[in-house]
């Protein structure tokens, strides 16, 4: 299996508690960071694919503005309802701030 | 000692969130869920939308599997039909009678039916069941008619354009969504169906309906007749309150509860659309039949019956999808005074906002989903607003939070 890291903006444009959508591979990706801890998530909600970066993040929680199911942004769970997840993709965060995702391509 | 029994009447999204609730919070006793429909509590919302156009997968809240793992014993297709208080018992429709430690009266609403409205061709939309049968009946129609143009009408009318029919909304008042929206928004939705090509009329009397010979009907209305093969029949709902009712607890447009979901009765509850509940914050009562209430509802009523005394203060929330457009609202939804509008109406992006000194009391959006998730978090903390603040796009409706609000 290979791993693809795209480098995407810098930690310096995504200050905590903020979060925004990069393209990658012509993949829209959500970046959060919640209390410097940066996560990659596919930016559709896994309801309807509503575009997650037009929602809110409060805190830990991510609410989509379509019909406010809720995700916990740390862990990508949802909270209600609880059976719904994020598709999390591989992030990691270089020496300079560089923020990488990987989307498995 | 026994063991503890919550039963729940109702099978509804409400139900299946109290059930939710209830285990989440730790209550290992029995549960019982009654269902007069055969079927396990399942989404209403996609009935009008998605479903209709087969766009939508499962409609369930869990999968049957879910209950079996939860312990929650399902008594479905049968009708809770007596209630004794004294006694705490429901008798049901198959002749059984079940006792209960705690009761939660989850009985919704029916659609309202219209006298001599009725017969082959003619469908109501409240159940699965009601769904399925009209997506077959759209599916072979060229010509589907809605009587009433609330949400339901709006949505099953452009439901059944997106399928390529044609659509024609017949509504006794002055325009589209009039009661939820008030005149001048609601103009704005009649014409977004115009544009959509459905034949809004307005201010229609339907007089009579009679069959057309090969399927189909013939709407008589004062502007003369239509004839359409199928007509939904949208005119609003009843609550379900008569088991109730007969048990003697105190009802009234609903079934009437306290900020705590408490009927008149201790250890008697009731949530979701059939719930006329007491707020103080509004200072009266309020009935709401909307989804994400019925969920609230559920989770907070869960915590109620385990004895964690919570009032309800969330704040009224829900959406409705027609064409590529979403309308949504938040807190108290109804027009009575002026509106403040950020945005545009001409160009359907907009917020309406009523309020009440400098504070909000509610939003009405079209297409601004993100104003209506920041005014639900105003309304729901100390804030102060004003008419130039809230027309003003360039300020971020987030900053208008007092400041000395806490930060969670």
């Amino acid at each position: 299996m290979t791993s693809r890291w795209h480098d995407t903006i810098n930690l310096d444009d995504l200050w905590e508690g903020d979060m925004t959508s990069v393209v990658v591979d012509g993949e829209v990706v959500l970046l959060v960071n919640v209390d410097g801890t940066v996560r990659a998530y596919s930016n559709r909600c896994p309801h309807q694919a509503s575009a997650l970066d037009e929602g809110d993040l409060d805190g830990e929680t991510l609410t989509c503005a379509k019909h406010l199911w809720e995700f916990n942004a740390v862990t990508g769970c949802g909270i209600n309802p609880d059976d719904a997840r994020l598709t999390s993709f591989g992030c990691q965060v270089g020496d300079d701030g560089t923020i990488y995702v990987d989307i498995g391509r | 000692m026994s063991t503890p029994r919550i039963v729940v009447v109702g099978g509804g999204a409400g139900s299946a969130a109290a059930v939710a609730g209830l285990r989440q919070e730790g209550f290992d006793g029995e549960i019982t869920l009654i269902s007069a429909e055969d079927i396990v509590p399942y989404e209403r919302p996609p009935l009008s939308k998605d479903y209709l156009m087969g766009r939508s997968g499962s409609v369930l809240v869990k999968d049957p599997a879910w209950y079996e793992q939860q312990s929650v014993e399902l008594l479905l297709g049968r009708r809770a039909t007596r209630l004794d208080l004294a006694g705490s018992t429901v008798a049901l429709s198959d002749g059984s009678v079940i006792g209960y430690d705690q009761l939660l009266l989850a009985t919704g609403v029916r659609p309202r039916v219209l006298p001599g409205i009725d017969g082959d061709g003619v469908c109501y939309l409240r159940t699965v069941r009601d769904a399925a049968e009209l997506r077959d009946r759209i599916g072979a129609a060229g010509h589907v008619a809605v009587l009433g143009g609330g949400f339901i009408g709006c949505e099953v009318a452009s439901a059944a354009m997106q399928l390529g029919k044609r659509a024609t909304i017949l509504e006794a008042l002055p325009t589209l969504l009039h009661r939820a929206l008030g005149p001048d928004l609601g103009e704005v939705v009649a014409a977004l169906h115009r544009e959509a090509g459905v034949d809004v009329r307005t201010g229609q009397q339907v007089n009579g309906l009679t069959p057309r010979p090969g399927g189909g009907v013939r709407i008589t209305t004062g502007d003369g007749p239509v004839d359409a093969d199928v007509l939904v029949v949208g005119v609003g709902t009843v609550p379900n309150q008569e088991l109730a009712e007969q048990a003697g607890l105190p009802v009234g447009g609903g079934i009437l509860v306290d900020e705590h979901f408490a009927t008149a009765v201790p250890r008697v509850w009731a949530v979701g659309d059939v719930a006329s509940q007491h707020l103080p914050g509004y200072g009266r009562r309020v009935r709401v039949e909307h989804h994400d209430t019925a969920l609230r509802h559920g989770r907070a009523v869960a915590r109620n019956m385990l004895g964690q005394r919570e009032p309800f203060r969330d704040v009224h929330w829900f959406w409705s999808d027609q064409f590529e457009h979403t309308i949504q609202s938040a807190g108290l939804a109804e027009v009575t005074g002026p509106l403040v509008i950020r945005g545009s109406l001409e160009q359907r992006s907009f917020s309406a906002f009523s309020l009440d000194g400098d504070r909000l009391r509610g939003v009405i959006s079209l297409n601004r989903p993100r104003d209506v998730l920041d005014a639900r978090r105003l309304i729901a903390r100390d804030h102060h607003a004003t008419v130039d603040q809230l027309r003003d796009e360039s300020l971020p409706l987030k900053r208008l939070a007092s400041p000395a609000a806490p930060v969670p």
